[in-house]
């Protein structure tokens, strides 16, 4: 969906390009500040650094500022489901519940103007951009239904609770008139897997272009190890775990009962 | 000092886990009980997820249980054959308890059953404590200290059952039959709960089998010990919910406190440790209890998708 979009625009802009010869187009390029997260014991949340640059920029916009960026970063995607609570017999249990298809497991965004400002609100949910436009339908369903409206509420506040979904309202720094750069917070609790950084750019609130670069997180060292074989080889790993748990036991009783 | 735990996901301190586990650690040393009751709500209430907590629980009870069961079978208070009919029972009983628990997950509902069983349990148990104690205090100031608590008579329903078996360290002469349901029932607590099961193993013991008290902690440790390890095998194996990271501080933090509150517990009477334990139990308890009833103030929940 999402991609098949950008296809599109991706498309139309080629063509635009192809017919309006010799007028070159903007653009723009990223880079990461490092190209892997290595998830270690002291891990506790790392930033990662998007530097860009717009290309090709007429000067007379460049100088009014009417180019806008906005910079994604997004986790891996899955299914999801939102429980709601209810009250039964008394207690509060967990009652309905709706799942959600393709749900990026964290996604940050940083823009240079509120989202609404930087271009209309149909190209904007084309595009994905800023929270409210993820494309979050309920499993097997084309369009939302209305009573899953305060599941898909609930799932972007859980996820803002979380960390894992963050909104940076002009987060993005011009060090010069083209060139620019975004902090992005990768919180502790960051799913592992690939991640994808993409910059959209846009020209008087037209999409011009968009770029990618690819993000990974995985634990590493020891961290990697045990998480690996836990998923592995459950069960080697509930052995060592009984024989840690065990020589721990032992130590403990031959030092502490010689009185 | 913050330390990521690589299966639960998250970063922690590792000074205030060390530190519930030294507490707790102490609180089951001058108790004779393993802790786990306590252990596991507090993970919970440290944000821990309820199938890392439940399931980590039970590979810290395997270290606490094994150097406590080492200690009696060297005093001679363990009776190894009762000890191995209840594990029959608590093997099958915590093999039914981890299908269970998977099962729960998948349906979403394991954290509001975690929460209803433990304030079942702990309301009882707590309550019974605390009523029992109050009794024999009140009891021994009367008579000085010459109170003995007096042990029921074995029901007759219990000893009219078939398949007896003797049990020389326990002087018993006992149908194996309420032994293997009491270790099947503890083993399918344990594995849901994430707690060895001593606070219930060990007045069942002591007020239905009628197993003498010299015995009793020693034996329920063998079986516990034995539960928890096939627990935290069987829940690796089949959830992938075991932290060593976290198992590790616990343990250590555990070990340590019990030995402080060994001696601590050396120093009270036994009736008033009692009492004092029923009113902690009864402390969690009323505090998950709160939980169930209050409206909470997120009514949603995320978790995973069956797509995943």
């Amino acid at each position: 969906m999402r991609l098949t979009s950008i296809f599109f625009l991706l498309f139309c802009w080629l063509t635009d390009g192809a017919f309006a010869q010799g007028a070159e187009q903007a653009d723009v390029q990223i880079g990461l500040s490092n190209e892997t997260v290595a998830i270690t014991s002291s891990f506790d949340g790392a930033d990662v650094v998007v530097f860009g640059t717009i290309e090709n920029g007429r000067a007379d916009l460049l100088a009014s500022k009417a180019y806008d960026i906005v910079i994604t970063l997004t986790g891996p995607t899955g299914n999801l489901v939102v429980r709601r609570k209810e009250r039964k017999l008394g207690i509060w249990v967990n009652g309905s519940a709706h799942e959600f298809s393709d749900v990026p497991a964290s996604y940050a965004i940083a823009t240079t103007r509120r989202v609404g400002d930087i271009s209309d609100a149909e190209n904007l949910k084309i595009l994905q951009i800023g929270l409210n436009n993820l494309n979050l339908l309920p499993l097997g369903e084309e369009i939302a239904a209305p009573e899953a409206e305060p599941f898909r509420e609930s799932l972007l506040r859980l996820k803002k609770k979380q960390g894992l979904f963050s909104e940076s309202i002009g987060g993005i720094e011009f060090l010069t008139p083209t060139l620019f750069k975004a902090t992005i917070r990768v919180p502790a609790n960051v799913p592992i897997g690939k991640h994808e950084a993409r910059a959209n750019l846009f020209e008087a609130g037209k999409f011009i272009t968009t770029r990618s670069s690819q993000l990974t997180v995985r634990k590493q060292g020891f961290e990697q190890a045990a998480y690996d074989l836990a998923h592995s080889n459950g069960l080697l790993y509930g052995i060592i775990a009984v024989f840690i748990a065990m020589a721990t036991g032992w130590l403990a009783s031959v030092i502490f009962s010689k009185d | 000092m913050n330390l990521y735990l690589p299966i639960a996901e998250m970063s922690v301190n590792v000074f205030v886990l060390f530190g519930m586990g030294a507490g707790v650690g102490f609180l089951s040393g001058m108790f004779g009980v393993g802790g786990g009751f306590l252990m596991t709500p507090l993970l919970i209430f440290y944000q821990i997820p309820p199938a890392v907590a439940v399931a980590t629980e039970a590979n810290q009870i395997v270290a606490s249980s094994f150097s406590g069961a080492l200690a009696h079978l060297r005093k001679g208070s363990l009776d190894l054959k009762l000890g191995f009919v209840l594990l029959i029972g608590g093997v099958a009983g915590a093999g039914i308890g981890v299908v269970i628990f998977s099962r729960l997950r998948e349906a979403g509902q394991l954290d509001l059953i975690i929460s209803i069983l433990y304030v079942v349990f702990l309301g009882t148990i707590g309550t019974l404590m605390v009523i029992e104690s109050l009794n024999a205090i009140r009891k021994s100031r009367r008579d000085g200290d010459a109170a003995q608590a007096a042990i029921p008579k074995q029901q007759t329903w219990i000893s009219n059952l078939p398949f007896k078996v003797r049990f020389h360290r326990s002087q018993l002469y006992l149908s194996v039959i309420p032994i293997l349901a009491l270790g099947l029932v503890v083993g399918v607590l344990a594995s849901i709960m994430g707690v060895g099961g001593g606070f219930i193993m060990v007045p069942a013991m002591i007020y239905i089998l009628r197993v003498p008290t010299n015995v009793v902690i020693g034996t329920s440790l063998f079986q516990i010990m034995f539960v928890t390890m096939f627990t935290t095998i069987a829940q690796s194996a089949t959830n992938q919910t075991v932290d060593i990271v976290l198992a590790l501080i616990l343990m250590v933090g555990g070990v340590i406190g019990a030995q402080f509150g060994a001696q601590m517990g050396q120093k009270l009477k036994g009736e008033q440790l009692r009492a004092l334990l029923g009113l902690i139990v009864l402390a969690v308890c009323i505090r998950l209890g709160w939980d169930l009833v209050n409206m909470p103030a997120e009514l949603f929940s995320l978790g995973l998708g069956g797509g995943h």
